[in-house]
């Protein structure tokens, strides 16, 4: 147990630090706060944002009725950040395999006392916490803009909307992790990953759009439906399952991918 | 230490390699020496547990690699054909980290890297980049990866392939240095290499294990088809009867004589089973020949190695051929 655990740190450590090492991840992060905090301003400030709009009503004295607005903003802006993340997330995991693939160091792994699984899941740990620390100013962000609301609003929210952005994020990454120890090129990793991110688009659309129980059942596979849950601050059990899940599906699949990859080997 | 039984692995239809059998000895270093893909890499390949094996076992130090792989592993230090290394890391700290993986405790971790980058004479590269190593450099750290848990077993596939003569007597040294309290098995298709490091040697081809002996025996095996080379001066025709007249001669040829004084020629006298050199000798000076050179043909490791695997060859493709004429009358037949 205790060697399982210093092999997963070993393998987590050296993963993260690949990230911190690398020129590309740190273009990739200035994207994502540029993007991020750029709608946040819009949100905020827009003549068209949401808060404008509901000051406008405001003044002219017809508000229908009670309007949460720092919780309508929470949801527009948490909703953005898990969409630009489907962007995002493809280049992080893409390569994840296929680099060890490409440098030859896949051999170095396999060839240790350790198992596919150790492997796969200390690399997630690296991505995922990669990941959490792209995410951290926008959050703190968030604590400032979020903070200055009167009366005040709850801590927990935001909280339960990072959780579901991290959940999202894991399962993505772990999905782009097989796909990644499919082949020895991260661009077609990446291009792939893209790909799932919009099947997995499409799957959220087509169940609001479909009406019954087939709706229904999609809606529950769903990693986006069970994102907006989070992102309204509604912390489900049956929506930690299903990001449970894809996270093990994900591992689960890495594992067997690198295992069979020895006996194709030429 | 190393016990290989009855090897194979099949690609689909294709053999990598088939039913190789082979042993080393503890603080023994083993030359497996064939040319390009002949089943060198894929052999070690089931060895340290990176590819299963289609039929047989291999055990290392008494453990099966399949059934008991992770102890395995952690027996066996490897260095495949390209270094495995993370070109962002620095030399120590690509160091730590495989000692981690392969299971060091965390209280000798800096002792055994040290020991490895010592080993390798890396102290001054110690923490620089890998990526801006020289290629030299790289095969170094690449060996000190393979040493850095102290394996009792070390398995180098083309250590010194792509280094300069420098950097592969470094390299070579190195490899002698480890020898005696580990057990070393290193592949290449480089003669002299075999020859100067290996206690001994197996050769394999297309696969299959041709010979496993000491470069010395292997040598041997061959000194015996050898004959001797001479350089007379005088007549061609006159010196060529004299030697054939010599019991025990079976062919006499004239070899070029380019670069020798005039008048003067050069023989290659081919012998059989019995070693007549004496004869030749008193024969050449008995009938008046002027003797400038006489020295026996010895065979090279290039000339056994040359020698097992064209033997190989030639079987195969005199079968090729046979089936070939066979098939064309049925084309005839068809047509």
């Amino acid at each position: 147990m205790k060697t399982l655990v210093n092999n997963l740190l070993a393998i987590y450590r050296r993963e993260l630090q690949s990230y911190f090492n690398s020129p590309f991840a740190y273009v990739i992060s200035v994207v994502f706060w540029l993007i991020g905090g750029l709608f946040l301003v819009l949100v905020l400030f827009s003549p068209d944002g949401p808060v404008a709009q509901v000051s406008a009503i405001d003044q002219l004295g017809v508000l229908p009725q009670s309007v949460d607005l720092p919780y309508e903003v929470l949801k527009i802006y948490l909703n953005f950040l898990g969409s630009l993340s489907m962007f995002i997330l493809p280049m992080l995991s893409m390569g994840l395999y296929a680099e060890e693939r490409k440098q030859g160091t896949l051999e170095l792994l396999a060839t240790s006392p350790l198992t596919n699984w150790v492997v796969a899941l200390g690399k997630l740990l690296g991505v995922v916490t990669f990941y959490s620390a792209m995410l951290l100013p926008m959050f703190v962000l968030e604590l400032i803009v979020f903070g200055s609301s009167d009366p005040a609003f709850p801590t927990i929210l935001l909280l339960i909307g990072h959780a579901g952005l991290l959940l999202l994020a894991a399962g993505v990454l772990s999905l782009g992790m097989f796909i990644s120890s499919l082949s020895e090129s991260t661009v077609l990793a990446a291009v792939m990953t893209f790909g799932l991110v919009l099947v997995l688009w499409i799957i959220d659309e087509v169940a609001s759009a479909l009406p019954g129980p087939v709706g229904d059942a999609l809606a529950h596979l769903s990693l986006l439906t069970h994102f907006t849950d989070f992102t309204q601050g509604i912390f489900d059990t049956s929506g930690l399952i299903l990001f449970g899940s894809y996270i093990f599906l994900g591992l689960f699949l890495t594992a067997q991918s690198i295992d069979t990859l020895r006996f194709q080997r030429s | 230490m190393i016990e290989v039984d009855q090897l194979s692995k099949s690609y689909g239809a294709t053999d990598a390699i088939r039913d190789v059998t082979f042993t080393v000895e503890p603080g023994e270093i083993l030359g497996f020496l064939g040319p390009n893909g002949a089943g060198k890499t894929t052999t070690m390949r089931i060895l340290t547990g990176y590819l299963p094996a289609t039929a047989g076992t291999a055990r290392v130090a008494g453990k099966d690699v399949h059934a008991e792989s992770m102890a395995v592993r952690q027996s066996i230090g490897y260095l495949p054909e390209t270094p495995p290394l993370y070109p962002e890391m620095t030399v120590e700290g690509f160091l730590q980290f495989v000692a981690r993986i392969k299971g060091v405790s965390p209280g000798d971790l800096s002792a055994r890297v040290t020991s490895a980058i010592n080993r390798c004479n890396l102290q001054e590269k110690r923490s620089v980049i890998i990526r801006k190593l020289s290629k030299g450099f790289r095969q170094r750290v690449g060996i000190a990866q393979a040493i850095v848990h102290n394996p009792p077993v070390i398995v180098l596939d083309e250590p010194t392939v792509g280094l300069d003569p420098r950097q592969i007597i470094e390299v070579r040294n190195l490899i002698k240095s480890l020898a005696g309290e580990h057990t070393i098995i290193l592949s290449t298709h480089i003669l002299p290499e075999v020859s100067m490091t290996c206690d001994r040697i197996t050769i394999i081809n297309q696969g299959r294990i041709i010979a496993t002996d000491s470069p010395e025996h292997l040598v041997e095996r061959l000194t015996g088809k050898g004959g001797y080379c001479l350089e007379l001066r005088g007549d061609v025709e006159r010196s060529l009867s004299v030697l054939r007249k010599v019991p025990g001669v079976t062919a006499v040829d004239v070899i070029d004589s380019e670069g020798l004084a005039a008048g003067h020629s050069r023989f290659q006298v081919t012998i059989g089973a019995e070693d007549v050199g004496s004869a030749i000798a008193a024969q050449v000076v008995g009938q008046g020949l002027e003797l400038f050179e006489l020295s026996r043909n010895r065979a090279t490791l290039e000339d056994v190695f040359i020698d097992l695997t064209m033997e190989e060859s030639a079987v195969e493709e005199s079968t090729a051929a046979a089936v070939s004429d066979e098939a064309v009358p049925d084309k005839e037949a068809i047509a």
